[in-house]
């Protein structure tokens, strides 16, 4: 009996693909027999492009596939989730597996509760994950922090509070915290996040607390739903995963590991939220920044919290199309209707042409209206805020117009 | 069976944006076999998946239903489909006979710098091998053939000396005619972040364009009397003896010429409407500066002085000794995708790929030798240039092949533009959408978009980036390489016997030395190279002129420039000076941007801006549409009111048809043949009936 909160070392029965794979390759092992069961139609996983700082969506249904996706890229910092809404016909016409960071998980959340994706259909295979790296930056920081060509190096790992390179040649590690402090390490939202263990994914997986002879060889599963429990069950059954309890003191290690991520990430908001100041300041800092944006529309494209068909921002009594600088309403709209639910992807700073800190400015407000209404955005299917306060007149009002477009409060 | 949609397949190709000269890469997302979106390729040392806009929605006018989808011949004045058979066949006998009856020169071919270099090189070779002509150029002409022509004057190289991110290593950036937030918006990052690193940045600019806003300190001048400014810096940095004796000692030669000439421009407040005080700001914080880097676009290049622009800042940078490493230099932004490639490629009519030129007999014979010619037959003489070609209409020019490009909208004095494609015998036109010029051909030939194709651009940092194939084109239309192929077949030329861009990329490689080290292989990778890259093991060259300059003996050139008004000024019957310029929301004649849902809600149509006092003045409302008049024809855009542009001149973008270039004057920069497409007079009148 596999039931939700139990926890395992598990690994792959398959020997070459514990040799391709990361820890034991559970979580390919458990994508390939989802697919091979026909527990889904498809698995949507990431790859290596050009090289390990390169990484692509795939979409795979054959399950000779799976191996492309093995092993884990620190640079991978797309999300996954407004994916599944834009290509994928928001998991609706069919059942999809997926590999989850937390901040995949929270999009996945958001975007169902809007309706844009379809949770039923959606077994989430949630991996720990301490932060990502952007590719270039990753680049630079091996370049300029350690010396190394970063066309040489074949494998980049987070581990013990290091960034550590495996190269031709020899193996470096430095402190995160030194690379941080001087501008390189994760994304700026990554080291806000207190989302690391995945729980509200059917599985969370991932090396933390994996001790003793089998450090390196398993994966440290916490079965999460019944969903995970059934798929875990199932493919210890036809033999393709093995699992054992994990070691005590593992647990405690995973425990710690994530506690100590917690601290760090509380370190950086504190950093980050005071830098932005208060009040009058603080807004004035956000007129300046966002007075560079350019309409490139990336931070409504990219965020997994929009989804309207007709968007405020381009309604031409709300930002005057067409001219530069945009109008302060454009990022007002952006922080009325998203703030509430913000689950500090970074994917609207990073792909900001115009260095705007879009994400830090969205998630400073986050944590404010958390503080003040309690609401947790990203990990169940509850309401925000504002469908709370609105819900009934919004309701009758789109029965009555049609209209697609909820939070229509500047009317 | 169930009724069940089935998984798409679904990929990414990774590509080069068709749009400006920045060369960002993207992600087109392909999903059962056609586009259906961009995606950001955070792998991208140039762009880090950061857009613009016009990258954003580059897919969408990929499927459009307006496609050009088969070859069209006009018979009796009407366009009717044809077999590719029938319309090449037409093709080679049209151009043959002209040739043949009327010689070289009755012949025209124009390049557009939106297609990939193998596509540029082959349509060069072809005119060349097959008809013996120089008269091949690219609509670099139109926009930074003043920096090509005065950059190898000033330092032996007619391209950007450093590349886009290296303004991060200066100590102070100057912008001079460059609005590079609109119109090279992830160039424009650059300079946002350096902004955000304290790196101090001087703005010279006639509007306060979104560029001007992100600089700590804009100075408006006069448009067009950047010779006079830039004279005048000189003469107070050499005044005060900061300029770079060593510098200027060992590296160049002419600063004695450059010195006597400034002398005269101590003051020159009564040309450029900048203070002396000014002036002397920005002299001497230029020349304080360690490392200083020039960013300037088409505000310095698009005039009938546009050379000596160029060569003027190439002397503002030499006498302070900001060539030659990290931080510094001169970097002309380049328009198009592929502006800086067209012109490497040799779609150029004085030079073959890689700037070799075709006056040298050494060079024809390694020509001739290469392209399996007889000895002597590659012409000497200097082609015709771009807009020469347009007025050489009906004399000597009789035929002429338009590949992708729009004169009718994009040239100067789009009247003259038409009525000279009249005069013409016979016009081709290859392209994907039908377009204003289309109008005026004898053959439409559809051919492919960017992402229907693989080949390279290269960017204005010298940079090759790969274009790859995520698509078919639609119907019948090819692949625009493959149709070259398939003409030079027809016209029974050797030497073009290729089965896919590598080969033609291959062909070129072995005849230009400066590109011959950036193989296939290399350029497939997310960095790719910078040319000059001569050898296999050749790192490319990202930073030019670092021990010596290009030239052949090995120094940079000062000039004594004098300064000379534009070629038609404002005066009492056209009181008015119209700038032109681009706008972030489209590209060019909008054939493509147009067609994107989201930038035609931004700006569906031209507008001008004019200052809050003339307005007043004149009584015209913002939102008004209003008539503008020029001596060569009129247009009548919606009126902007702004103080953006000082009081007597207006300014309009470019991108639409019966636009601003109804109004602008084909006067020409002697040395580099470019139009002043960014200074003519007008006058504006309210329109009868206007509110």
């Amino acid at each position: 009996m596999v039931k939700k909160g139990d926890m395992f070392y598990a690994w792959t029965t398959d020997a070459e693909m514990a040799k391709r794979a990361e820890c034991g390759g559970a979580v390919t092992q458990l994508l390939k027999f989802a697919l091979e069961s026909k527990a889904v139609d498809a698995v949507l996983a990431v790859k290596k492009g050009a090289d390990l700082y390169d990484a692509v969506p795939a979409v795979i249904t054959d399950p000779k596939e799976l191996d492309q996706t093995a092993g884990s890229l620190h640079c991978g910092t797309m999300l996954l989730s407004k994916y599944v809404k834009k290509y994928l016909d928001g998991a609706n016409n069919y059942r999809i597996a997926m590999t989850v960071k937390g901040c995949d998980m929270m999009g996945l959340y958001e975007l169902a509760k809007r309706q844009q994706v379809n949770l039923d259909n959606i077994l989430m295979i949630g991996v720990n994950c301490g932060g990502s790296v952007s590719p270039i930056v990753a680049r630079k920081m091996i370049a300029e922090k350690f010396g190394v060509d970063p066309d040489k190096v074949h494998k980049e790992e987070i581990d013990k509070g290091q960034f550590i390179i495996e190269y031709e040649g020899g193996h470096k590690g430095i402190s995160i915290d030194e690379l941080e402090e001087q501008g390189y390490g994760r994304r700026t939202n990554c080291r806000r996040c207190k989302l690391k263990v995945t729980r509200q994914a059917d599985l969370a997986c991932g090396n933390w607390g994996v001790i003793g002879e089998k450090a390196g060889k398993a994966t440290f599963i916490e079965v999460c739903s019944e969903k995970g429990a059934n798929l875990l069950k199932a493919a210890t059954d036809a033999g393709m995963i093995k699992t054992e309890a994990p070691i005590p003191k593992g647990v405690e290690i995973r425990a710690k590991v994530e506690g100590a991520m917690y601290k760090l990430a509380d370190k950086w908001r504190k950093h980050d939220f005071e830098e932005l100041g208060t009040g009058q300041a603080r807004l004035k800092k956000i007129v300046a920044d966002t007075s560079r944006c350019i309409k490139c529309y990336a931070c409504i494209e990219q965020c997994p919290i929009c989804y309207c068909v007709e968007c405020s921002t381009k309604k031409p009594y709300l930002v005057e199309p067409g001219t530069l600088p945009v109008n302060f309403m454009f990022h007002l709209i952006r922080f009325a209707h998203i703030a509430d639910s913000c689950v500090n992807c970074g994917q609207c700073e990073e792909n900001c042409p115009m260095e705007i800190p879009n994400s830090l400015f969205m998630h400073a407000q986050q944590v404010e209206l958390e503080k003040m209404f309690g609401h947790v955005p990203g990990i169940d299917m509850s309401l925000p805020l504002l469908a709370l306060v609105e819900e009934r007149e919004e309701r009758d009002r789109l029965a009555a117009t049609g209209s697609d477009q909820i939070f229509d409060i500047f009317r | 069976m169930t009724s069940k949609p089935s998984v798409p397949s679904l990929k990414y190709v990774q590509t080069t944006c068709p749009y400006c000269g920045v060369g960002c890469t993207l992600n087109l997302v392909v999903k059962d076999g056609k586009l259906t979106g961009v995606e950001p390729y955070r792998r991208s040392p140039i762009n880090e998946g950061k857009l613009c806009p016009k990258g954003m929605t580059c897919w969408e006018f990929v499927h459009s239903p307006d496609r050009l989808t088969k070859p069209l011949i006009k018979k009796n004045g009407t366009f009717e489909e044809a077999s590719w058979d029938e319309a090449l066949d037409l093709v080679a006998k049209k151009l043959k006979e002209t040739c043949d009856k009327h010689g070289p020169k009755s012949l025209g071919f124009q390049v557009s710098c939106r297609t990939p270099n193998e596509e540029c090189y082959i349509m060069q070779k072809l005119a060349r091998v097959a008809f013996k002509t120089n008269n091949v150029d690219n609509c670099a002409r139109i926009c930074h053939g003043p920096s090509v022509a005065g950059l190898s004057l000033s330092f032996g190289s007619g391209a950007a000396t450093n590349p886009f991110e290296d303004v991060l290593h200066s100590d102070l950036i100057l912008l001079w005619g460059s609005n590079a937030v609109e119109a090279h918006p992830l160039a424009g990052r650059r300079i946002a972040q350096a902004k955000q690193k304290g790196i101090p940045i001087i703005c010279l600019d006639p509007r306060y364009t979104p560029t001007a806003r992100l600089a700590d300190t804009w100075i408006r001048f006069n448009p067009s009397t950047h010779i006079a400014l830039a004279n005048s810096i000189m003469y107070w940095i050499i005044k005060e003896g900061k300029h770079d004796k060593e510098f200027i000692e060992k590296r160049t030669k002419g600063f004695e010429d450059l010195k006597k000439m400034v002398e005269k421009y101590a003051e020159v407040e009564n040309i450029t409407g900048v203070p002396t005080e000014k002036v002397k700001e920005i002299a001497s914080r230029y020349a304080a500066a360690k490392n200083a880097v020039i960013v300037y676009c088409l505000g310095i290049t698009e005039l009938t002085t546009g050379t000596d622009n160029v060569r003027s800042l190439g002397n503002l940078s030499m006498l302070c000794g900001n060539i030659g490493r990290p931080g510094v230099g001169v970097n002309p932004l380049r328009g198009q995708n592929n502006v800086q490639g067209a012109c490497d490629m040799g779609a150029y009519p004085n030079v073959y790929s890689g700037y070799q030129k075709c006056e040298l007999p050494e060079m024809r014979e390694k020509m001739e030798k290469a392209w399996g010619m007889p000895a002597g037959s590659l012409p000497e003489w200097y082609g015709s240039t771009l807009t020469e070609q347009i007025s050489q209409c009906g004399d000597p020019i009789k035929a002429m092949y338009i590949f992708a490009l729009n004169p009718v909208v994009s040239y100067p004095d789009s009247n003259h533009v038409k009525r000279s494609l009249e005069k013409l015998d016979f016009l081709v036109v290859q392209d994907i959408f039908w377009t204003e010029t289309c109008e005026y051909a004898d053959v439409v030939l559809p051919g492919a978009s960017f992402a229907e194709k693989d080949g390279t651009f290269t960017s204005g940092e010298r940079r090759i980036n790969r274009v790859r194939k995520a698509v078919n084109p639609p119907g019948d239309a090819k692949e625009d390489w493959e149709i070259f192929v398939l003409l030079a077949k027809k016209l029974g030329l050797k030497g073009f016997d290729f089965k896919s861009p590598q080969e033609i990329w291959d062909d070129m490689r072995k005849v230009t030395p400066s590109m011959f080290g950036a193989t296939n292989i290399r350029i497939d990778r997310p960095e790719s190279v910078h040319w000059p890259c001569p050898t296999e093991d050749h790192p490319g060259t990202p930073i030019l002129h670092r021990e010596k300059f290009s030239s052949a003996d090995g120094l940079g050139t000062f000039f004594g420039i004098e300064y000379r008004p534009p070629a038609e000024v404002a005066d009492a019957e056209y009181p008015f000076t119209l700038m032109t310029g681009r706008l972030i929301f489209h590209y060019h004649t909008r054939t493509q941007t147009g067609r994107a849902a989201i930038l035609n809600y931004e700006v569906p149509e031209a507008f001008v801006q004019i200052n809050t006092d003339d307005a007043g003045r004149l009584k015209i409302a913002n939102g008004e549409r209003i008539k503008l008049q020029s001596r060569r024809g009129e247009t009548t855009p919606i009126a902007r009111v702004t103080d953006e542009v000082a009081p007597g001149v207006l300014y309009m973008a470019m991108h639409f048809p019966d636009g601003a270039n109804n109004l602008t004057n084909t006067a020409l920069d002697p040395m580099s043949k470019m139009p002043e497409l960014k200074h003519c007079a007008v006058k504006v009148e309210k329109i009868a009936g206007g509110n």
